[in-house]
């Protein structure tokens, strides 16, 4: 195994990554559609792609030497969110979060042959440690259920924002992640490494691009 | 009761449970929560690999203790269709929607009828599976119930969120290496020494598979996810020296 890492990648530095970004569309392809059968998401070129991939998406992937091994992204919900448009109805009872200090943690996978190993943990921290650093105070999620006790084993603390629904025959939830110091140094410790983000080239100011994003939103709703 | 009504329950007893400092309080509020629903028993257990025996894997129990009784006596677990599809499944399911074949399987008939006698002829249950190979279930009993497509995602979240509580009240405070048995200390030393299970069953006299079984117990206690990170923590929290 070479060099590994989580590398977070934003509309700022993306010029370094075109080729994992590319690699990673595929792969969520072949884990989304192929694997587990999400018939809405295929693509006729292959590549896994929706409305919540652009300027303002962060994508955090692991990456061993140049092969994208997993990740997940985050998404403003100071924009319309994938729970605000496609899943409200499971957020039916505390609603849907749209806050500059709240992002939406969505496409979360693991190749086939890392599943067993620590990445999970790993990729936890990373989600934790990005957000910790951004000043991002939550993020919302629309996951399968029965990840709830994986993520109350990494020591997350998931606030529901609804009741499970079957979606695509699986039961899936709508809630909040609180991200806590406490989480990530315990995760850290699990994992046994001091940090597992890394972030080259221009950063991104996160909670900047989400107010900009909301600005625009309800700018856009005035007009 | 409407579903918002259901979700607004289930919220709030989730909301409550950080609340309880202990578990008979922990468990009395379940017992409360689920009494609503019509259940009569509960259970929070994690489930027994081969080696393991059931008694020792119950986080939390209120069953009938003559039920409790004959079901570790006659290791029923063993034989329950209820366990044995709840390790398959990531969903919960009803009692009877368990398959068994009454012919093929009278223990496994033995089970399910035997319940009815103590008030748990209908029942619901919620695996939990964690993210080192851990099995767990929070399992519901009781006659009349309150169970359909509406109470069943509120039941399913309550459960999972009941579990949990219990499992960090059931956490020791103190730093997990006291936690390691002598023995487990031991076989983790051999493992870090490139040592094969079946080479420290050799060197400690006891069989390849009560080491491996020592070796898992202790990378679950250690939170690894496999015997090369359970040797990695061991050195690290300095359980045993590199």
């Amino acid at each position: 195994m070479g060099v590994f890492m989580i590398h977070a990648i934003s509309a700022a530095n993306r010029h370094l990554y075109e080729d994992v970004i590319e690699q990673h569309f595929r792969l969520r392809h072949e884990i989304f559609v192929e694997e587990r059968r999400w018939e809405t998401l295929r693509k006729p070129d292959g590549r896994e792609i929706d409305s919540y991939d652009n300027e303002d998406t962060v994508y955090l992937l692991a990456l061993e030497d140049r092969r994208v091994v997993g990740g997940h992204r985050l998404y403003p919900t100071t924009k319309p969110s994938m729970m605000s448009e496609v899943f409200p109805h499971l957020a039916s009872v505390r609603g849907c979060p749209a806050d500059p200090l709240v992002w939406e943690w969505s496409r979360y996978f693991v190749v086939r042959d890392r599943r067993d190993g620590v990445l999970n943990l790993q990729l936890m921290a990373a989600v934790q440690e990005f957000c910790l650093d951004q000043g991002i105070a939550q993020v919302s999620a629309i996951m399968e259920t029965w990840w709830l006790p994986r993520f109350h084993e990494a020591g997350f603390v998931v606030t529901p924002l609804g009741l499970p629904a079957l979606v695509e025959d699986a039961w899936t939830m709508a809630a909040t992640i609180d991200v806590r110091q406490e989480t990530l140094d315990a995760l850290h410790e699990r994992v046994g490494m001091a940090s597992v983000v890394r972030q080259d080239g221009p950063r991104i100011d996160a909670i900047a691009r989400a107010n900009s994003c909301g600005l625009v939103a309800a700018q856009r709703k005035i007009a | 009761m409407s579903a918002v009504d259901y979700g607004r329950e289930a919220l709030d007893f989730i909301e409550g449970l950080e609340a309880y400092r202990r578990v008979p309080d922990a468990m009395n509020a379940l017992e409360a929560a689920f009494g609503r629903f019509g259940f009569e028993t509960i259970i929070v257990t994690g489930l027994p690999n081969p080696n393991q025996r059931f008694a020792q894997m119950v986080l939390a129990k209120r069953w009938p203790a003559e039920w409790f009784k004959l079901y570790t006596e006659k290791n029923y677990d063993r034989v329950d269709p209820v366990v044995r599809m709840c390790r398959r499944s990531i969903n919960p399911f009803e009692w009877s929607e368990a398959p068994y074949d009454a012919e093929l399987e009278p223990n496994a008939a033995e089970v399910m009828n035997r319940a009815t006698d103590f008030r748990m002829s209908r029942g619901f249950i919620v695996p939990i599976h964690g993210l080192t190979g851990y099995e767990a279930a929070v399992s519901l009993g009781g006659v009349h119930l309150d169970l359909n497509p509406r109470s069943k995602p509120a039941l399913h979240l309550m459960a999972m969120y009941g579990f949990d509580r219990i499992r960090r009240l059931l956490e020791p405070a103190s730093n997990p290496s006291t936690q390691l048995t002598p023995r487990e200390r031991e076989v983790i030393g051999w493992a870090a020494q490139g040592k094969s299970a079946w080479e420290i069953g050799e060197i400690l006299h006891i069989t390849q598979r009560t080491a491996e079984e020592h070796l898992a117990t202790a990378a679950r206690k250690l939170g690894a996810v496999n015997r090369t990170h359970a040797v990695a923590l061991a050195i690290r929290r300095k359980i045993i020296s590199p």
